[in-house]
């Protein structure tokens, strides 16, 4: 495929996908009728369906899976490591964890705003971690096994919390902050985290030079005049709005940036920045599939879609593992 | 002077039958220490235990949301439903539910502790016999009785005075889960007159219904729970906006807090405030002019 299509094309997929997901739902509504009830508004039924629930639905599975992919983009990038994901690498568990922490407690009463705020120190909190790691001992293993240790502990306190809390029902939602879902969303939740990620986006898309002028090492990027200490803040909060914001609301979906970027990559020029926004659209489609799947795949009820992109990516994860081992003997 | 003296002597021995009977009941079947360990026995054991009889009763019975007597319930140790708590309390009889903490109920068994398990897949049909089966197990017989009779009749009396329609309804639920068929919420809601449209569509027991299949339907009325101490994101699903935006929907909490989640006397509270809420959206004639 010629590159200059690449972008282009991945934007009318994701659009296609975005259509699609609109017309996927319980409620047995025509095309006609859809499209009356997303476009003229009122209180008919339709109306309400297209607007409050699958609009939403479909708006947060665009700009999450744009999120987690330009996360996994910018951090393969930035880290020079192949299996950098904001999943894997413990960014996303902590977040959960951040604002399970918040919300559940009734800090904030039962103010929405709880999740977002203890998403983002949770992730923020996450990245500087993993970043003093990788500053120490730049190796791909040690990051990857702090990421591991970072999510198991994320995990299990994220599920203590919820086990913990007073509200009986409280434990019945830790699988939703395991395996993410985009059910019964509302414009709520858009308002809640749409701004914060797209914030997220403009502080990665400044990282660009930044980054490719790292693909030639730190040195190099000195000499070319990159202020490594501002690449790394607007990295480090970029990521952290980005993966916050939208485990705020979705809960832990993992693996959208870890396989994107790499089904993407050899079809770019394989300069990171080039690999930013077609990661993103391709996240945005992958994940926009993955919720049209979870709603179609059982008849009754619906799967958390984190499971979905697990099934797709732990796979896609081994085979990058033991393709990056081949390549070091 | 035969017949009166015979007739003496056998009353006499019907007397001492009956004194018999009165006198070695209670020593060998009456329980002194009673314990409860479920939320829905200890509704029925503390409405019918005499004083002193009922030794403990499960945490959750003191939580307002649950249990509607709470109050009633501060009085009384709990319990967790442990197998060790019932062990120290040594009670001669342990009364808790057929599904919840299953290898307890085995191991009290094996342990020789007398056990009775009620079973919760109850309708406002069963629960008559279950406060005669309760009452009996406690030596209140009479007092279930009553208790039982005056809820059958009145359940009656409230189904009598239904007219016009019947308003559709929805139970909704944290996380969107909705009674259906074979539920007490189904139950309640059919003898307060409405029609349970998770039940039309299908729904058998406690099951998810989706949010779009509520405003496909439009029913009149959306039950929805209270919020609990500590928010759950669950409890924001029948507080949807699109939920919200449904123009002729009565939506509330409606029953008493705590009055559905058993079948016990006090669903009687659920049941009156329903049919109050009926008789407000479909009055009998005559009625709506008052």
């Amino acid at each position: 495929m010629k590159r200059a299509l690449l972008v282009p094309v991945l934007m009318v997929l994701a659009l296609a996908l975005f259509v699609l997901s609109l017309l996927v739902g319980p409620a047995d509504l025509s095309l006609h009728d859809s499209v009356i009830g997303l476009f003229a508004g009122g209180s008919e039924a339709a109306s309400i369906i297209m607007r409050e629930i699958r609009l939403p639905r479909a708006l947060l599975g665009v700009a999450i899976g744009f999120s987690l992919g330009i996360s996994g983009a910018v951090l393969q990038g930035f880290l020079r490591n192949p299996l950098a994901e904001p999943g894997i690498i413990g960014v996303s568990s902590t977040a959960a964890l951040g604002a399970v922490a918040i919300f559940y407690s009734g800090l904030a009463g039962s103010s929405l705003y709880a999740l977002p705020a203890g998403a983002l120190i949770g992730a923020l909190i996450a990245v500087l971690i993993l970043l003093a790691l990788a500053a120490r001992q730049g190796s791909t293993l040690t990051l990857i096994l702090a990421g591991v240790a970072l999510s198991s502990l994320s995990g299990a306190l994220t599920s203590l919390v919820l086990n913990l809390s007073p509200n009986p029902f409280a434990a019945y939602e830790i699988i939703f902050w395991l395996l993410g879902s985009l059910k019964d969303r509302s414009m709520e939740h858009v308002a809640l985290a749409l701004p914060l990620m797209a914030l997220g986006w403009i502080l990665i898309a400044f990282s660009a030079r930044a980054i490719d002028a790292l693909s030639l090492g730190e040195e190099a990027a000195a000499s070319m005049g990159i202020h490594m200490g501002r690449a790394r803040l607007l990295i480090v909060v970029g990521v952290a709005l980005c993966v916050g914001a939208a485990t705020a609301v979705v809960g832990t979906i993992g693996f959208i940036g870890l396989v994107v970027p790499h089904l993407i990559r050899p079809l770019t020029d394989r300069l990171p920045s080039s690999l930013l926004l077609p990661a993103g659209l391709g996240g945005a489609a992958l994940l926009l599939a993955a919720d049209i799947a979870a709603r179609l795949i059982l008849a009754a009820g619906e799967l958390n879609v984190g499971v979905l992109t697990a099934l797709i990516g732990a796979p896609f994860f081994l085979w990058l593992v033991t393709r990056a081992r081949r390549e070091m003997l | 002077m035969r017949k009166p003296r015979r007739k003496s002597v056998s009353h006499l021995s019907g007397l001492m039958l009956l004194a018999g009977a009165l006198l070695a009941a209670p020593a060998s079947a009456t329980p002194k220490r009673v314990m409860s360990l479920n939320l829905c026995t200890d509704q029925l054991a503390m409405t019918l235990a005499a004083p002193g009889q009922l030794v403990s009763v499960s945490f959750l019975a003191k939580q307002p949301s649950l249990s509607m007597l709470h109050e009633e319930a501060l009085k009384y140790p709990a319990n967790r439903g442990r197998a060790e708590e019932v062990f120290l309390n040594d009670p001669d009889l342990v009364v808790t539910g057929t599904y919840s903490l299953h290898n307890t109920t085995s191991l009290l068994k094996r342990l020789g502790f007398a056990v009775e398990e009620f079973s919760f897949v109850q309708t406002l049909d069963t629960i008559p016999d279950e406060i005669r089966r309760m009452g009996s197990l406690l030596g209140q017989e009479e007092k279930a009785e009553k208790i039982a009779r005056d809820f059958t009749s009145e359940i009656e009396s409230i189904k009598k005075k239904q007219c016009g329609r019947r308003p559709t309804v929805i139970a909704y639920d944290q996380n969107g889960i909705a009674p259906g068929k074979g539920t007490l919420a189904d139950s309640v809601l059919q003898a307060a007159g409405f029609d349970n449209i998770a039940a039309d569509l299908g729904v058998v027991g406690m099951a998810p219904f989706p949010i779009e299949e509520v405003i496909a339907t439009r029913p009149d009325v959306i039950i929805i729970g209270r919020p609990g101490e500590t928010p759950t994101l669950g409890e924001r699903v029948p507080r949807h906006p699109a939920i919200a935006a449904l123009p002729d929907t009565r939506i509330g909490s409606f029953v008493p807090q705590g009055s559905w989640s058993c079948a016990s006397p006090s669903v009687i509270e659920a049941v009156r405030a329903l049919a109050k809420l009926r008789a407000e959206i479909a009055p009998c004639p005559g009625e709506a002019t008052q």
